[in-house]
């Protein structure tokens, strides 16, 4: 099969899926389907799907970035600490989102310019990045933001939707046209697909990586501060484990781990996918550790399925020649 | 500088200086603490090193084929609790028969790791990410978030992190530390000495000569994460007898300490090298890093940081300075001497 | 020291043992081996016999089937047709590990070893049955001993990768030795050896062949082939075309085998009046890789490069375009002196790069025909928002498909589904849309087919005739000859000549790529 045959028929087996996820909470709850269901669907989860769009970009690199949720924890922990210094909020933002910037450049130092494998770096950053955060607050939980500041994410703008999933669809938007329109999405792709022709066609591919680690960074760090913004209250473990979820979200989507191949589209419907998923096991009363066992499963079968499929077709071919 | 050129390797090197820094940064401690050079502190760094050290073990195998286990802090988890639940149960089975149900329960789950990696060709860092949420989920849901306490269970288990079988300097060494230690000397005599741990190397060396000769790739690598698991199952015994009380979040994190002990130590990420002995060094290095920062009153939460970052300069010295001190080494070259008669013994 | 038991024995000698000396039968024969890649036919009916005792020497330029045969012969790739005869039995190799078992083994120039395990148990490592507990104390015996049977000692406790080649292809040897091989195939060992090394290697050879070990000798150094092979057996285009005992050829016959065919099927381009100097290299080298490569190239002008398979000619291309910068020497470009360190100063210099590898090397293979086109040059292809323009895309891709006759639906399909001859058309487009003053074509019309070679051909003369200087690094000597004004050659990291036109034909030009000075022909070996 063709890559982009394999990629549609992948879209449509989420369609599927989707639909069928949906209909099963609709015979749950009659109410699923309402708008304010609907946007409380993405507020739950909004700051994991907004760090899932640029770690479809870093996947499709070829690269890997460990690290986010831990940036996210540490932009809000810089928050809270710079507050309550008595930093005036809006100066302790900009710092904050500084901090997560400033990460990503880390990483993609290391990365870009050293050489060393993303895998390790980004290990190494989700260690680092979380134990300065929890130098910055200890164990305890800081609170006490003004509340202008607690309904950032949840202000709603028109109807129940808030700022925060606007900020969502603004973001799909524009990285949908960097990745499928821009010179920098076409680079993304040829460098995770052939590295060695990237270089050879004159191809700034230590710029390309560093710019994408270094986003990913920022975007983790404004993550972090609406998770922090929604919940009211920063502490130094919070967001752990949040990458499961962000990497499923991109790999389900239909985005190779080996990088060069995948779309928005396809990660836009996994999201769809995994958001109702989750909503639909918290109405079936499935707790919250149930819930992330299943997405660990999904994320295994995402890889597996397409890596199966190909074995067995491969096999098959050879049987009939 | 040729004699030591022909007496030791470049990655000999690595670890010795692994080795000098452990003893410095003891002596420097040593200096800024009162009372540091106490059997309390050696216990205290035994006690976490063991756990560490028995996971990093399995964790070597497995980094050795080029591959990786996050899971392992969940398996312990796993083990642990799931021991702790059945001594708590029936606490008239046999000191032996535990230890087995902890190492088979972590085997187990090495093998459904090692069937995925090996078989379904999902890179190790997905499956185990994966697997890490899903035991750790399992382990959640099964237990209905009980905890094991130290007053459910048998007393052996409960007394055995006191148990001293001889003393070494003036020092108790304590059993659980000793079942580390042995651990790694069975390791390494087996990565040193079995046909079969040699091939671990042989796969992350070069693995199209590898399959090119015809070695089961596939099997090794799944023995490879087989053998992590129960390792780590082992781990979990060990966690549950230094504890006794076991939530179901026993054992979160534990993985990023391991990998942390794993490549400080020396063991390559991209396979093929280090050793066993290393790993463990890697978390004494550790160990004793935290335990002496704990007491220089520095908090805790520094732990995560300072790690972070040792990983980081060990895998990136090891990129680069592995890099110039082989070069330094040269390389050995071969002489030309009469071919010797066939058939002759060379003594 | 008393074990009889452990006592080390060669596993050499009860193959010598049993060879009779009169009436040899082959170890090894290949009968109507064919085999072929997408539309290339790599080897055609290929009947060889090796014997035991014997170094039986391959000939033949690059292309010509040498290492397609190595590769069936070593279980590594399946022929189309034909068969093996081993030892009398009819064999199907069907693995690198069957082919080991049965006594075949293989040395290529770039040893495959563990780098992190010791001499010894690379020697060893792929025996079964040694046991469950490695001996280390008699391992490094019986290593050493096996050295030492070679003539060779070597510190057996380092790990492979701290050796020198020599020193690597020795153990390479020791580990062939050690599987009782009885079909020994060295693949190019001389290549990167000094004289030293390689008398020395030749002696290991001879003694090998005195043990019985049937050995197949392939090498592109046509002195040395004379000097140690006992038959020499020429390849050409994937044909056998002879075999024959050392005494009865000479080097002048073997590459008049090598290289006779007939030239009438390639038009001769018809060359324009020089242009003024475009690029002047002087003392060009990079580490060991190559030294001291000097020459001019004139606008308008095709310079050919030709020599064999790892005589540098590819480096050169990289260094001059920035990929593997050199590290002595100098570059003056329409008189400036330039120096370039990255594809990009190479690019933004007007020099351009067609690499040997389109898949690996050269293009996207999932992405479109214009997409690929476009790459080098994206940043004049941006409107003012930074979006790419596909229209003006399309535009340059479709001009090129016109002007280059690239076969396809559509600019927008993937270069995956092209043949490789229109594959070879959009890397040409893509490094043409750079518009070089200088365009370096490596290879460029290795693996495709006749028709699309002759396009090809066509699209170079017009470059040239439009004032492009073109370096053409090519193992096609018959097109190399047909095209180029002047001819360029190479040899071991070296420019060893530079022919003009009327001078250079294929006796002439192989002749110097291998190494023999055409002036001292030698007496036929008779």
């Amino acid at each position: 099969m063709s890559a982009v045959a394999r990629l549609r028929s992948w879209e449509g087996l989420l369609l599927v899926l989707l639909v069928a996820i949906v209909a099963m909470n609709v015979l749950r709850s009659p109410y699923y389907l309402g708008v304010t269901n609907i946007a409380n669907l993405f507020q739950l989860s909004i700051e994991k799907i907004i760090v899932a769009l640029i770690m479809t970009l870093i996947i499709i690199n070829g690269e890997i970035d460990l690290s986010v949720a831990s940036v996210m924890g540490l932009s809000a922990c810089v928050l809270a600490w710079l507050h309550q210094m008595g930093v005036p909020l809006p100066l302790a933002i900009i710092a904050s989102l500084g901090s997560g910037l400033a990460a990503g450049l880390f990483n993609g130092f290391w990365v870009a310019y050293v050489g060393l494998p993303s895998l390790a770096v980004t290990l190494a950053g989700l260690i680092g990045f979380r134990g300065i955060a929890r130098i910055l607050v200890e164990d305890r939980s800081v609170g006490g933001f003004p509340s202008w500041f607690n309904t950032l994410g949840q202000q709603p703008v028109f109807g129940p939707v808030t700022a925060s999933i606007v900020i969502f669809f603004v973001l799909f938007a524009i990285i949908a046209v960097v990745l499928h329109g821009s010179a920098l999405g076409r680079l993304v792709y040829v460098i995770g697909n052939n590295l060695q022709a990237a270089r050879y066609s004159g191809v700034r591919v230590k710029w390309v990586k560093m710019a994408l680690f270094a986003t990913s960074g920022l975007i983790a760090a404004l993550a972090g501060l609406l998770y922090a913004a929604r919940l009211g209250a920063v502490r130094g473990d919070m967001a752990t484990g949040f990458e499961l979820d962000v990497i499923t979200m991109v790999l389900l989507g239909g985005v190779s781990i080996f990088g060069g191949s995948g779309n928005l589209i396809g990660v836009g419907l996994s999201i769809l996918v995994i958001l109702n998923l989750r909503n639909g096991m918290g109405l079936a009363s499935i707790t919250g550790n149930t819930q992330t066992s299943v997405i660990g499963a999904l994320l295994i079968l995402s890889v597996l399925v397409p890596n199966m499929t190909q074995v067995l077709q491969s096999r098959w071919k050879g049987r009939n020649t | 500088m040729n004699w030591i050129q022909r007496r030791i390797r470049p990655e000999q090197v690595r670890e010795l200086s692994l080795l000098l820094l452990i003893i410095l940064a003891v002596l420097l401690f040593g200096s800024m603490i009162d009372g540091y050079y106490t059997s309390r502190t050696f216990n205290r760094i035994a006690s976490s090193v063991a756990v560490i050290t028995i996971v990093a073990v399995g964790q070597t195998l497995v980094v050795l084929t080029r591959n990786i286990d996050l899971s392992v802090g969940s398996i312990v988890g796993c083990t642990a609790y799931f021991v702790g639940t059945v001594l708590g149960h029936f606490p008239d089975i046999n000191p032996l028969m535990a230890i087995l149900m902890a190492v088979v329960l972590g085997a187990l789950i090495g093998a459904v790791n090692g069937a995925l990696v090996a078989w379904g060709r999902v890179p190790s860092i997905i499956v185990t990410l994966g697997t890490l949420a899903i035991f750790r989920g399992l382990l959640v849901d099964l237990s209905n978030a009980k905890t094991v306490t130290t007053d459910s269970l048998p007393h052996w288990l409960v007394d055995l992190p006191q148990l001293r079988l001889f003393s070494l300097f003036g020092l108790d060494i304590p059993v659980l530390f000793l079942l580390a230690v042995a651990i790694v000397l069975i390791f390494q005599a087996g990565t040193g000495y079995l046909s079969l741990g040699r091939r671990f190397y042989a796969i992350g060396s070069n693995p199209d000569a590898a399959a090119l000769i015809g070695l089961p790739i596939r099997r090794l690598v799944f023995l490879a994460f087989v053998l992590s698991g129960a390792l780590a199952g082992l781990a979990g015994f060990v966690t549950l007898a230094r504890f006794g009380n076991i939530t179901v979040e026993s054992g979160r994190g534990l993985e990023l300490q391991v990998v942390a002990a794993v490549v400080v130590g020396g063991v390559n990420i991209f396979g093929g090298s280090g050793t066993v002995v290393g790993a463990m060094l890697g978390a004494i290095m550790i160990g004793t890093l935290e335990q002496s920062l704990y007491r220089l009153q520095i908090s805790e939460f520094w732990r995560d940081a300072v790690l972070g970052w040792l990983i980081l300069m060990a895998v990136a010295s090891d990129a680069v300075i592995l890099q110039r001190l082989r070069a330094l080494w040269g390389r050995a070259d071969l002489k030309y001497v009469a071919p010797a008669a066939r058939g002759a013994t060379s003594q | 020291m008393t074990e009889p038991d452990t006592a080390y024995t060669s596993p050499i000698a009860p193959v010598r043992a049993a060879i009779p000396a009169v009436g040899r039968r082959p170890i090894l024969e290949t009968h109507g081996i064919a085999k072929h890649y997408d539309a290339t036919q790599a080897l055609d009916d290929i009947s060889l016999a090796l014997y035991p005792g014997e170094v039986h020497a391959l000939l033949g330029e690059n292309g010509a089937g040498k290492s397609t045969l190595i590769k069936i012969i070593t279980g590594v790739v399946q022929p189309d047709r034909g068969e093996i005869i081993l030892a009398g039995d009819r064999v199907a190799l069907r693995s690198a590990a069957e082919a080991q078992r049965a006594g075949i083994a293989a040395i290529y120039q770039e040893p495959l070893l563990f780098p992190d395990l010791t001499v010894a148990e690379n020697i060893f490592v792929s025996h079964q049955g040694r046991g469950v507990a490695v001996g280390w104390a008699r391992m490094y015996r019986e290593a050493e001993a096996i050295l030492a049977e070679l003539g060779v000692a070597i510190d057996v406790r380092s790990p492979a990768r701290g050796l020198t080649l020599a020193a690597q292809q020795s153990v390479e040897i020791a580990k062939a030795i050690s599987l009782n091989v009885r079909v020994l195939i060295m693949d190019e060992p001389t290549a990167s050896l000094s004289a030293h090394e390689v008398t020395q290697l030749f002696r290991l050879v001879q003694g090998l062949r005195d043990q019985g070990v049937s050995i197949l000798f392939v090498s592109h150094r046509i002195e040395e082939v004379f000097e140690i092979a006992d038959k020499v057996t020429v390849f050409r285009d994937g044909h056998l075309i002879s075999t024959r005992p050392r005494a009865e050829t000479s080097p002048q016959r073997a590459i008049a085998d090598m290289v006779g065919r007939e030239m009438g099927l390639l038009k001769p381009r018809i060359s324009g009046p020089r242009g003024d100097l475009l690029l002047s290299v002087r003392g060009l080298g990079r580490e060991d890789v190559f030294q001291d490569v000097s020459f001019d190239l004139h606008r308008g002008e095709v310079l050919g490069f030709s020599g064999l398979i790892g005589a540098g000619r590819t480096d050169v291309g990289l260094a001059l375009f920035g990929i593997e910068p050199a590290t002595t020497g100098s570059i003056t470009l329409s008189g400036k002196e330039i120096v370039i360190r990255s594809p990009r100063e190479g690019m933004d210099l007007g020099i351009a790069y067609v690499s040997e590898d389109r898949r690996q090397l050269g293009l996207s293979l999932p992405m479109s025909i214009s997409a690929n086109i476009t790459l080098p040059m994206l940043h004049r292809y941006l409107d003012r928002f930074g979006l790419i323009r596909q229209d003006m895309e399309r535009a340059t891709a479709e001009a090129f498909r016109k002007r280059l006759s690239i076969r396809t639906r559509s600019v927008d399909v993937a270069v995956a589904k092209l043949s490789g001859g229109n594959q070879q058309k959009v890397m040409l487009s893509k490094w043409l849309n750079t518009k070089p003053s200088v365009l370096i074509l490596d290879e460029p019309t290795r693996g495709i087919d006749v028709g699309a070679k002759a396009e090809v051909h066509a699209i170079i003369a017009e470059l040239a005739a439009e004032g492009i200087g073109i370096i053409l690094i090519s193992s096609d000597l018959p097109e190399v000859l047909a095209i180029s004004d002047r001819v360029l050659v190479m040899r071991e990291g070296r420019a060893v000549a530079i022919f003009e036109r009327k001078d250079a034909n294929q006796e002439t030009v192989m002749t110097a790529a291998m190494g023999r000075s055409s002036a001292s022909t030698g007496e036929d070996a008779a």
